[in-house]
């Protein structure tokens, strides 16, 4: 399989719901979908190419939009599928029942972030403390980390 | 003159003074044999050779600060250590190194006494579990309940190969047992299966590698020892060393003839014999992974016990034979 | 009875600070949770604030044994950004220090597994091997650690004549002394007793999961990211992937072992076809706006770099997806029906590398066994109130 059938059966198969198709590097496929499309596309990407290794998901702050990037491999190339969301109202589904290898990449993404990922089977935090305050996703452009002043114990005032 | 001698046997040789700084020194001998055999260097720095690190050692926990839990039975966790130091202790009085004879059966050398040195030998594995329990610890808990465990394999085919020269040499006293293989030196051959399968078990009682699973650091932590600290746990590690000597002691009594020669000649063999002993102990501990605990039960009770029953078959045997 | 055991975040087993929590049953476990964040330093938002430099420094610092993985990984996709075309010589010398990390990662794996089933002698041998290959890497790049070879557009340090000859003349030794090993790891019966059957991750397992690396190859799936996706020169290098199909830590240590010998072939090819020429090209400061997906096998499986570029000096975003956090949702699939005793074994055969972070502590309390999470400072509140009751030891003496 290379790069040039994977896409032809792209297009046939996804049809309109393709929106963009990039080959920038030899076995470096990028897939933008609607984020609606995204579960017909991941098990399009799994069941019928056997595209079964997720990589990672990648979650990029746009100022408007978040970006998310689910890389996928299998032994031939690497397909990179694309998706868009609003960055008010940041639904996002998950795609653990397509790849339950995905649980804690989506678990990331809630903690750093603040995406929220629908039907996820745990939604629990997974890289900040249990004490993190309310609202503070580190990775948006906008948050900066201010370090709160030291205070030595018993030193001076 | 008989108080005196009673005197220096339990304090100087064999007792308190001798034992502790034997089994000090069988602790470096260990440590320098185990380290050479993985090809490090072992303790060098504290006396020459390194040969008073265990007692730095020693000196340096007694020194430490001692932790008792909030939640541990306070006293049974402070006097565990204690106990179990002293029944050590005892049992070394009853091996017949020094102030026994043979025609005379005195306090400590009597018909039996081989089966109370056994009984004595295994008061330390519920030492053990009792300070794993009482500490409440987690891992503790997990570590006493595999003391017990493991007790249930070894200790069976242990007393049966023990037992099997006993049976040979017709005597439950060691003194009597020693004799009679230094007279028939050929017979000891005929307990070579039993003297291995002894070896295995007493490692398995010593809790060292391959069978140091209730102390497993990488997987409970400190296991029964978790929450011990300070004087208790330097008692703890002197008794471990001297419950080393005295099973080497055991097993130099009943398998390779005991220490004969009085007091100068009889220490010469005491030292060279258990440090035969000790020799293999050590080597299988360098040789060998840890095992599990399911393993040493099912080990123990496939290999060791039927190896343990066909020993005492082949003496009964060369008993039949001989007589 | 069911208990709950923690391992971690602070345990002999473990390296560096995770938490596992395992619900038992006598010494089974029935259920295991996993907790992340014990170390996590905010590298990715840290990298959008460096030049491209100065973030092969940090992505170095990423990891301290696979640190060559991240920096080449890093700096092939900041290539692709930049256009640059390595020259070959440079190529040949990043793969060089490249394969010579596995071998160090690989020793050191084979001592940890040694020390965590208790074979420490083992450990002690292995390690003691391993010195070798850090001698090697020390007279490559000067440095035993973070190499700081690579740098945009090639490599900092030439080889002589002589640093060959020296590599050549210890991969002998190495070589030598890697048989007895594999001999030694896959007939010591007490060894292979602690290792066959334990931690079974059935093939379809692994793949569900998505694990990587050696973890994946032991259930018999060849997958290789050298090998499928071709990066520096492993095109041109013969090699094989190494699988197993026993699905359990026997296999994982049978795949390590025979990587190793991969390793050292693969060493010598390359020194011996090591072409001439200069081993880097100068790079540019910015990039133009692009993105790139950069793959590269760590010893521990695919580490994958996803830089996106915005015209400036800095790059947009720097996704690191190290090998352990992919197989994480594999070894809590190990775990679980498996023994207390087979806990750091599992774990270690992933050859776990953490890199994530948190301030809280979870604290259970014995009266009650309710779970209650207390943070950083009320902790410190805490030992202060405790440590104002007690009565001073300042004055104590010394009891000798």
């Amino acid at each position: 399989m290379n790069d040039q059938i994977l896409i032809d059966q792209a297009k046939a198969r996804l049809g309109e719901k393709v929106l963009e198709i990039t080959n920038p590097a030899p076995r470096r496929i990028f897939i933008r979908v609607k984020v609606d499309d995204l579960l017909a596309a991941v098990g399009w990407l799994k069941n019928e190419l056997g595209f079964t290794h997720l990589a990672t998901i990648s979650g990029v702050d746009l100022g408007q939009a978040f970006e998310l990037l689910y890389h996928f491999a299998n032994n031939f190339t690497c397909v990179t599928l694309r998706t868009d969301i609003a960055r008010d109202n940041p639904l996002l589904p998950s795609i653990c029942e397509i790849i339950p290898g995905a649980v804690l990449y989506e678990r990331e993404l809630q903690d750093m972030f603040g995406i929220v990922v629908q039907n996820i089977p745990d939604g629990r935090p997974l890289v900040l403390p249990d004490d993190w305050p309310a609202g503070n996703y580190p990775l948006r452009k906008d948050w900066k980390y201010e370090r709160p002043p030291e205070v030595i114990p018993g030193g001076k005032k | 003159m008989a108080t005196v001698k009673t005197l220096i046997y339990l304090i100087v040789y064999p007792g308190l003074l001798f034992l502790f700084l034997y089994s000090t020194f069988v602790e470096w001998y260990d440590r320098k044999l185990y380290a050479r055999l993985q090809n490090r260097m072992g303790p060098t720095h504290t006396g020459r050779f390194g040969l008073l690190q265990p007692i730095a050692d020693f000196f340096k926990l007694m020194a430490k600060e001692d932790i008792v839990p909030d939640r541990a039975d306070r006293k049974m966790f402070s006097t565990l250590p204690a106990v179990g130091l002293a029944i050590v202790f005892t049992a070394m009085l009853l091996l017949p190194v020094w102030n026994y004879s043979l025609d005379q059966p005195s306090v400590t050398s009597f018909n039996g006494d081989l089966i109370v040195l056994l009984y004595l030998l295994s008061l330390p594995t519920f030492i053990f579990f009792l300070a794993g329990w009482s500490s409440t610890n987690l891992f503790s808990t997990i570590g006493g309940a595999r003391v017990l465990t493991m007790l249930f394999g070894y200790e069976v085919p242990l007393f049966l190969a023990v037992l099997s020269p006993a049976v040979l040499a017709n005597s439950w006293r060691l003194a009597e047992i020693a004799a009679f293989y230094r007279q028939r030196p050929a017979l000891t051959l005929v307990n070579l299966l039993g003297f291995v399968i002894a070896l295995i078990c007493v490692q398995a009682k010593l809790e060292r590698t391959p069978f140091d699973i209730p102390h497993a650091e990488t997987e409970i932590v400190g296991g029964t020892f978790t929450e011990y600290s300070g004087k208790k746990l330097a008692l703890f590690r002197l008794m471990m060393d001297a419950e080393m000597v005295v099973a080497a002691g055991l097993l130099a009594t009943v398998f390779l003839g005991g220490f004969p020669g009085g007091a100068l000649l009889g220490l010469v063999n005491f030292i060279v014999k258990t440090l035969v002993v000790i020799f293999f102990l050590s080597l299988i501990r360098a040789t060998t992974s840890r095992i599990r605990v399911d393993q040493v039960v099912s080990f123990a009770w496939k290999y060791l016990a039927p190896l343990a029953i066909l020993q005492l078959l082949i003496v009964i045997l060369v008993k039949g034979l001989i007589s | 009875m069911k208990f709950q055991i923690p391992i971690g975040p602070q345990h002999p087993a473990l390296k560096e600070p995770i938490s596992l929590r395992m619900t038992v049953e006598g010494e089974i476990i029935r259920d295991a949770d996993l907790r992340l964040g014990y170390n996590h330093r905010g590298l990715e938002k840290l990298a959008e604030q460096k030049t491209w430099i100065q973030n092969i420094y940090l992505t170095e610092r990423i990891c301290g044994i696979c640190s060559h993985s991240h920096t080449t990984c890093y700096v092939q996709g900041v290539e692709k950004l930049m256009e640059l075309e390595p020259p070959r010589r440079g190529l040949y010398i990043r793969t060089l220090v490249a394969e010579l990390e596995r071998v160090h990662s690989h020793l050191l794996w084979l001592g940890v597994a040694g020390h965590e089933a208790g074979f420490d002698s083992f450990f002690m041998y292995t390690w003691r091997d391993r010195e070798i290959v850090m001698d090697i890497l020390e007279t490559i790049s000067g440095n035993r650690v973070h190499y700081g070879i690579n740098t945009i557009g090639g490599v900092r340090r030439d080889l002589d004549e002589q640093q060959v000859k020296h590599i050549l003349d210890s991969l002998a030794i190495l070589r030598q002394r890697s048989e007895y090993y594999q001999h030694l790891g896959t007939n010591e019966p007490s060894f292979v007793a602690r290792l066959a059957g334990v931690g079974y991750l059935s093939r379809e397992d692994a793949i569900a999961l998505c694990a990587v690396g050696p973890t994946l190859r032991a259930s018999g799936v060849p997958m290789d990211v050298r090998k499928d996706d071709p990066y520096a020169v492993y095109a041109e290098v013969p090699f094989e992937v190494c699988t197993a199909d026993t699905c359990d830590v026997l296999g994982r240590t049978v795949v390590r072992i025979k990587e190793l010998f991969q390793c050292y072939n693969i060493i010598e090819y390359l020194l011996k076809n090591l072409p001439s020429g200069p081993v880097a090209v100068r790079a540019p400061r910015r990039a133009k706006p692009n993105e790139v997906v950069s793959r590269y096998e760590a010893p521990r499986g695919e580490n994958i770099h996803y830089i996106k570029s915005n015209g400036t000096d800095k790059p947009e975003r720097l996704k690191v997806r190290a090998p352990t956090l992919g197989n994480y949702a594999a070894t809590l699939k190990m775990l679980k029906n498996g023994f207390i005793a087979d806990v750091p074994l599992i774990f270690a055969a992933i050859d776990p590398c953490i890199c994530c972070a948190e301030r809280a502590v979870s604290l259970v309390d014995a009266r009650s066994g309710q779970e209650k999470i207390i943070s950083m400072n009320a902790l410190k509140q805490l030992s202060r109130q405790v440590a104002a009751g007690n009565a001073r030891k300042r004055e104590a003496e010394w009891p000798l």
